[in-house]
């Protein structure tokens, strides 16, 4: 029975940080319509950066977690509005940018005067294409097919895994959280601070989601984007605005999960975002567009994933091999999948034809 | 009557030919030259010298030939079917591991395992085609994502087939067609090297598979499948039975890729769960993406730039000093690595090629074409 108690506390544990990384897929799901494959690159840069923040810079852990939530925010915004707008004038900005930003870095400049020369060709290209876009724009009018934009995710993925072992180096890392081993008994039962920590910070940030998407202008602009983007949009409701922050709130929620994810001794490593990979049984399970589901999912996902590692050797099933925790999600998600195909609570879609 | 217009179809059967014009059928010659005369030619021509130099060497194109076959068969599903498949890198390493276990082990002739790995290739497909059935969009991609893992464990468990996360060899596996032997290939008494006669097999099968495909899509079964991609509702409604052209394209194109796998096994001749992970898959969607989708050639275009890049990326970082590169693996003395370079400029080929041209290369290749075609007239 502890057993059993156990495994289900630390699977919440583990589910509460899929139901962060969800969260942040399902935010700009809803906004945009796109899976962010990217959502593993937040991760590892939130986390890293509260690794710098903390170990290398010695400041305090929570406000260390709190700046880099918010810088992964920005970070988060400043790739959506560059890559996934879709506007020839602002992705030549930015790649010309970082084009530049490096060339001078590796010349011997340090980095801040490299990136105000990269910011000042960016903008000089910015209205330079804007002035002959017309020219350029062969393949403007038709919009960039939803896959498209994942695909493009997928490539944002791909360099930033490549950039943050470069700027942070391979080997493992402690993360500098205040927690170490503490734990706390009830029973036989043992809560580590750092699971306590985890699922305590989820909460709030989760309860912070909730709040701001029922009751402030911009939750209610969002839902209405989710809803019809061309009604809201007739409505007055900038679109832009509604993409940068789904993605600001997905690059917060994915600092936070990286964080929780590399806390403990040597854990924070450039191949944690696979974490993101485990997270899309969760999605699927709680359906795409449903926060609530998200949450759900995540820690439906968590249990089973847990009490699956802790059963397998109990009941002979060593043959399915080491880690097999990991594929038992996927195949319980491809099972409600046949059953439900929207998923759990997500929204069905209605085709027409 | 003489036909006023060579532009000018006037039966149904002019409309389907593949080589149309005199143009094409030319081209056509010359890849049949150069399909025969490369691997001889290959190290001693000028062109193909300096082609060889900067790293497009015999076994690179090899490399290129498989990815191509495989990223045909995708297109067969992606592109005309419209079923996004992200998991094709389990079939590959289905067709692959087969070969390796049928043709080592069991010690089959050619002509058995490379249809066996085929019909598993198949199997597989029949069983995760129906699947596309119930779910569409963005579920089916995470689905075929889930195939990865799923395959990625069994390949690393299953160790008695698959040799687990060291992999296994294929080197026994025997390449013989009755007096032919590709693994030591002879012509008159001349004895060719192994990536001359792979390139002779690979681009073969290359030229099948494409001529394969090419005459699904142009006849019926085709236009079902492009009905299903456009609008599967309005496809099921005039007649098209979409759980058969749905199973039988999943079906399909696996039992090619499974093909692809075969012959990379037998090309690298050893094979471990690293080349079939989620990386090999997303490089399959990215070379039918920057060739164009839809298109066959454009599959082979692809695959030659895709395939081909890192050798190209590694030989010129080798040798020019790039900055901030650094020359071998680890990332000492300088930010980057090689592979990462790669990585990056496949992340960024990809992101470039979709916003910029959505339909790859071919589509660059039909803007042209028009262009020309509709001179001095631009619209």
């Amino acid at each position: 029975m502890d057993q059993l108690l156990q495994g289900i506390f630390d699977g919440i544990a583990l589910g509460a940080r899929y139901s962060l990384i969800v969260l942040g897929f399902v935010v700009i799901y809803r906004a945009t319509g796109i899976i962010n494959f990217a959502q593993g690159g937040f991760l590892l840069i939130g986390a890293f950066l509260t690794y710098n923040f903390s170990q290398t810079w010695g400041w305090n852990f929570y406000l260390s977690l709190l700046l880099s939530m918010i810088v992964t925010a920005m970070i988060a915004v400043l790739i959506q509005l560059l890559l996934l707008h879709r506007s020839l004038k602002e992705i030549s900005a930015g790649v010309f940018c970082l084009i530049f930003w490096s060339i001078f870095f590796y010349n011997g400049n340090s980095h801040l005067p490299s990136l105000i020369v990269g910011i000042f060709v960016g903008v000089c290209i910015y209205f330079l294409v804007k002035k002959f876009e017309i020219r350029f724009g062969a393949s403007q009018s038709n919009e960039l097919p939803i896959f498209g934009s994942i695909i493009v995710t997928i490539g944002i993925l791909f360099v930033i895994k490549q950039v943050v072992p470069s700027i942070w180096g391979f080997a493992e890392k402690n993360m500098g959280d205040p927690w170490g081993f503490k734990i706390v008994k009830v029973g036989d039962l043992v809560f580590t601070h750092a699971k306590l920590w985890t699922i305590a910070l989820t909460a709030i940030a989760l309860l912070g989601f909730f709040l701001v998407n029922r009751y402030t202008k911009i939750g209610i602009a969002m839902r209405a984007a989710h809803f019809d983007h061309e009604a809201a949009f007739a409505q007055g409701i900038s679109l832009k605005v509604v993409f940068a922050t789904a993605f600001g709130i997905a690059g917060a929620v994915a600092a936070l999960a990286g964080t929780a994810t590399g806390v403990g001794i040597a854990q924070l490593t450039p191949n944690m975002d696979l974490i993101v990979f485990l997270a899309f049984p969760a999605m699927i399970l709680g359906g795409f567009d449903s926060p609530g589901g998200a949450v759900v999912g995540g820690i439906i996902v968590g249990i089973i994933q847990n009490l699956t590692k802790v059963y397998q050797p109990e009941w002979d099933l060593d043959w399915l091999g080491v880690g097999f925790d990991r594929v038992m999600v996927f195949i319980v998600m491809l099972i409600i999948l046949m059953i439900r195909p929207y998923g759990l609570f997500g929204t069905k879609e209605v085709h027409r034809v | 009557m003489a036909n006023p217009s060579k532009e000018l179809k006037v039966r149904y059967q002019q409309d389907l030919m593949i080589w149309r014009t005199p143009l094409l059928r030319a081209g056509l010659l010359t890849l049949l030259f150069l399909y025969i005369l490369s691997p001889v030619i290959w190290e001693s021509f000028v062109v193909t010298k300096f082609l060889d130099d900067i790293g497009l060497t015999m076994t690179t194109l090899n490399y290129a030939g498989v990815f191509a076959v495989g990223a045909i068969g995708l297109n067969l599903l992606t592109g005309y079917t419209g079923q996004v498949s992200l998991g094709h890198s389990v079939f590959v390493g289905a067709g692959a591991y087969f070969a390796a276990y049928a043709g080592s082990t069991w010690d089959l002739p050619f002509i058995v395992w490379l249809p066996g790995s085929l019909l598993v290739g198949f199997l597989i497909g029949f069983i995760v085609g129906p699947l596309a059935l119930r779910l569409r969009g963005n579920y089916l991609v995470v689905v075929t994502l889930g195939l990865v893992f799923l395959g990625d464990h069994i390949f690393r468990n299953w160790k008695s087939v698959t040799g687990g996360s060291t992999g296994v060899s294929v080197t026994g596996a025997s390449l013989k067609i009755g007096p032919i032997d590709f693994r030591n290939f002879e012509v008159f008494g001349h004895e060719f090297e192994k990536s001359q006669s792979f390139f002779w097999l690979i681009w073969g099968f290359v030229a099948l598979v494409a001529l394969l495909v090419k005459n699904i899509v142009r006849t019926r079964p085709g236009r079902a499948l492009q009905a299903v991609r456009d609008r599967d509702i309005a496809a099921e409604i005039i007649g098209v039975d979409l759980l058969h052209y749905k199973t039988m394209a999943f079906a399909i194109s696996s039992s090619i890729a499974a093909l692809a796998g075969a012959l990379f096994g037998v090309l690298q001749s050893f094979i471990s769960p690293i080349d079939f992970g989620l990386l090999v898959a997303i490089q399959y969607i990215a070379i039918i993406i920057l060739g164009g989708m839809g298109t066959i050639h454009g599959s082979i275009i692809g695959a030659l730039v895709l395939g081909s890049l890192p050798r190209l990326v590694e030989n010129i970082s080798r040798d020019y000093d790039l900055p901030g590169v650094s020359g071998d693996q680890g990332g000492i003395g300088g930010i980057l690595s090689i592979s990462s370079l790669n990585h990056i400029i496949y992340g960024i080929l990809i992101a470039a090629f979709l916003l910029l041209e959505p339909r790859g290369i071919a589509g660059i290749w039909m803007r042209i074409k028009t262009y020309f075609k509709t001179w001095p007239f631009s619209y």
